[in-house]
Formats: structure tokens, sequence, C-alpha cells
């Protein structure tokens, strides 16, 4: 699937790709340094980095990488919520399936950026509308995996309950949701990452909060080190994010894994 | 099997028009501000306008078009690049480490620095769908190309076949079903990216359309190019779902 990992951890070993990376931060610095490219927008690398930290001790930096965080983990707490509700009750009724479903299918492919616009008409510039951005993209695949989730275990574990005569929110939380959790998580995993994207778009579009507007505003400043120490920022973000749930992934649902139903 | 399948859809779309119905009695009865909300049948007359004069070709070619050549040059490398990582373990070696830190970036991020070397134009918004389009291809067909059978390659290899007619004839058609996995995923993406760098730099199709009518408050105008979008969201992923199905015939579906 897209965002897994492409390698296990392994035992450190410099390998030839360790060579090109360490190569290619060489070249971008030789390259500003002496001219090569003589250009405003490439500082050399040892600059942006000396940006990152003058930033970072300033506290700057942190404090719009916490803003950053707050809102997209508001937002993913109230996406995946409502998309585990919906996609519990899609798969409690055909008919709400049914009846809900299209217009679901019809929402879901509208890119992201394009419905800011209109958000910032009813809610703002402000956290409220990019919290609601980071809900809405949480939203869709932790629907679709919910839902998926359900058919997979339905079958077997949930019906075994309604036989032996569980009540009904019993069989809920001590059934159903233990058992599609693997499925929750696969979807949070992916709207994780496009939560990080949605949220820093929506902080360029519209506002002037976290680490999105500093991002463009820099570039417009056409102060480049503090741009590209943004993008680092981001880039480190998106990996610790991504490093993190899966550790969670492990302790929560190593079960899942052990029986060898990966995937 | 077909009427019934229609049949299944009457709940849905019966819905949807009650939504719409809905909205347009709310903001007619003045329950939402209609400054925010013009109601749908107002909507619906831009739209019209749009659709029957004609304008609504030239931004939607200009948007479809990032979005087409992006998207074919990020695949095409992703595919190549996840092929050879897959197949040449040198290959694997030298391109990982470079691979698992241009990943984790949010490729929206990416816009600013790009507008910065290739302006405003065609080429650095083709330049950051294409990179968002990449990665989800690449480590998808690298997954595949790990996955392929070895004893077809090993018979492929006793029949004497040279390394590029075994990747052509085995190993693509093994890897289609992640390759084209990746590339689904990374569509929904090549239209974000694409909308994103026509905002970004107020130029271009629907994305700078949607974002200069809401400036502009022409707030009508804003949701007609809305619905356009969604449309081509929508046609999109249809689209490719089709031409997957066709590709991926000879798979059993589960």
């Amino acid at each position: 699937m897209a965002g897994g990992t492409i390698a296990a951890p392994r035992r450190f070993r410099p390998t030839s790709g360790l060579f090109l990376v360490l190569g290619l931060f060489l070249l971008w610095e030789v390259s500003a340094r002496t001219g090569m490219v003589d250009s405003p927008n490439w500082p050399p690398l040892s600059r942006v980095l000396a940006a990152l930290v003058r930033d970072t001790l300033s506290g700057e930096m942190p404090m719009l990488v916490a803003s950053t965080l707050a809102r997209m983990f508001v937002g993913l707490a109230a996406g995946t919520l409502a998309g585990v509700a919906l996609g519990l009750l899609f798969g409690a009724s055909r008919f709400a399936a049914r009846m809900l479903g299209p217009t679901v299918e019809l929402l879901r492919p509208i890119p992201i950026p394009a419905i800011i616009p209109p958000l910032v008409l009813f809610l703002g510039l402000d956290n409220t509308m990019k919290v609601t951005i980071a809900a809405i993209t949480a939203f869709f695949p932790v629907l679709t995996n919910t839902a998926q989730g359900l058919r997979a275990v339905e079958a077997d574990q949930i019906a075994m309950a309604r036989t032996f005569g569980v009540p009904a929110w019993r069989r809920l939380f001590r059934v159903t949701l233990p058992a599609i959790l693997p499925y929750v998580m696969a979807g949070l995993r992916v709207a994780l990452a496009l939560a990080l994207v949605t949220t820093v778009v929506a902080e360029m579009i519209a506002g002037e909060q976290g680490v999105g507007h500093y991002l463009v505003l820099m570039q417009f400043a056409g102060r480049a080190e503090e741009m590209y120490a943004a993008v680092l920022v981001l880039a480190v973000l998106g990996y610790a994010l991504n490093r993190g749930f899966l550790w969670l992934e492990r302790r929560l649902i190593g079960w899942f894994f052990a029986t060898g139903r990966n995937g | 099997m077909r009427a019934e399948r229609l049949l299944g859809l009457v709940p849905g779309l019966l819905f949807l028009a009650l939504l719409i119905a809905g909205l347009e009695w709310a903001v007619q009865a003045g329950l939402v501000r209609r400054a925010l909300m013009p109601p749908p049948t107002a909507i619906w007359e831009v739209l019209r306008d749009l659709l029957l004069s004609g304008d609504v070709l030239g931004p939607l070619y200009s948007t479809l078009r990032l979005v087409f050549i992006g998207f074919a040059i990020g695949s095409v490398v992703g595919i190549a690049l996840g092929t050879a990582m897959g197949w040449w373990s040198a290959a694997y070696r030298l391109l990982e480490p470079l691979v698992e830190m241009m990943r984790p970036i949010p490729k929206a991020a990416l816009v600013p620095p790009l507008m910065l070397f290739l302006g405003i134009g065609d080429t650095m918004k083709i330049t950051s769908v294409a990179l968002a389009v990449t990665f989800p291809v690449l480590v998808n067909t690298l997954q595949g190309v790990r996955g392929v059978d070895r004893v077809l390659l090993d018979s492929a290899r006793t029949h004497g076949w040279s390394t590029a007619r075994a990747l052509w004839h085995v190993v693509l058609p093994a890897s289609l079903p992640f390759i084209l996995a990746g590339m689904r995923t990374s569509l929904g993406l090549a239209l974000i990216i694409a909308v994103l760098s026509e905002m970004l730099t107020g130029q271009g199709g629907l994305g700078f359309l949607i974002l200069d009518m809401q400036r502009s408050f022409l707030i009508r105008q804003m949701y007609a190019w809305l619905v356009i979008l969604a449309l081509v969201g929508l046609a999109l992923n249809a689209v490719f779902a089709w031409a997957e199905a066709r590709a991926l015939h000879w798979q059993t579906r589960n």
C-alpha cells in the first residue's frame, strides 16, 4: 500500500545510497558557495541549517509547529470520530448506506484545497476553518476503512457475539470496535499523512498561522534560507508522524500482525 | 442484474435531491445567509451559462492539462525507478535513502520553492504535480516488482529471455495491480497539487478561479466552479477505475 515503509529496520551500514545523499548535500553546499548557481534563491545548506537552528532557538519554529500540529490533531480526532460513526451506521443499516453512500461518493473526489474558499466564508480564516479542513481530510479514508473492516470481520465475530446474546452496546465496544481497529488504524495512517498536507495547505492559502503561512511568507519576503528551513521541518514532521504512528500501531494492534493477517 | 443495480441507486439519488431541495428552501426562507450560500437554483443558472457558452472549456483544459502531463511524467518516473530499485539491488542501495528522505516531504510544501526557481508558469505546476505523483507510484511499483513469483522469473531465464524481455513480459504485468493502486492514490494527489499550485500562483484554471471568485465576492460563480471541479474529480476517478478494471481483467476480483 501507499505510505508503507519500503525498508525493514536493519543494522546501520553505510551504503552507496548514503554516499549519494551526502554527495548531493555537498553539491548543494559547494554550488551555492562557489557561485556555480548564483541565485538568492539557492542558499547553501549550511545557511539553511543555521536558519533552522536560529528559528528553533528563538522559539518561533517550535511555536509554529505546535500550532500546526494542534490544529491537525484536533481535526483528525473529529474526522476520525465522524468517519467511524458513519462507517458503523453504514455497516448496521444497508438502507443508510444506500441512502447516504452516493452523497459521500460525490463529495469525496473534491480536492481539499478547493473547499477552502467556501469554508473561509462560513468559518473565517482561523482555527475553526483549518480544523475543519483536517477533519474533512481524515473523514473519508477512515469511513472507507471502517466500512471495509466491518465487512471483513462481521461474518465470524459479530455474528458469534450475537448468537451468545451479548447486548448491543457491549457488542459494539467489546467485539466490533476492537475487531475493526486494524482497519480503522490503516485508514487513520493514510489520513495522518494527508491531514498534514491539507492543514499546511490551508495555512498557505488563508490566514496567518502555522508553518504553512510561514513558508509562503518567507517565499514572498525572499528569505530563501528560512523557507527551506520550513520545508525541512515539514519533511521531518512527516517522517516523525509516520514513524510514531507505526510504533503506536504495533503497540495497539500487535495481535493483528502476529496472527499474520497483515493487510 | 443491471436493473437491480440501478434500483439500488434510487434511495441515494432521492436523498441527494432532498438535500438540495432542503438547501434551496433554507436559503429562500432566510435561514442561511444568501451572501454565503446562494440558493442551488442560482448556482445552477451560473453553471448552465458556463456550460452552454463554452466558457468552461478554457479553465477546464488548463487544469486537466496540468493533471495529465504531471501524472504521466510522475507515473513514468515512478514506475521506472521503482522497477529499477526492485530489480537491481545496487539501484535499491543507491536510491533508497534518497527516496526515503524525499517521500515524507508534504509535496504541497515544495510549491513555494519551485515557484522561486521555475516561476509561476506551467513548468512549475507540472513539476509539482509530477513530484507528488512519483513517490506513491514508485513505492508501489517497488513492492510489486519484489513480489513477483520467482518461479516465473526462473522459467523466463531458463528459456533464455533477456532481462528487458523478462521485465516487460513478466515483471511489469505481474506488478501491474500494485502499480495501478499507486497510480490511483496519485491521481487524487495530482488534482490536489494542480489546484493548489493554481491558487498559490494566482493564475491558471479551476483552482485559481475558485479562490479568485471568493476574493471578488462572486459567490455564485465560486460555487459553480467548485461543482465543475467536483465533477472533474469524479470523472477522473471513474475513468481510472474503468481503465484499471480493463487492465486487470485477468485478475480475479474478490
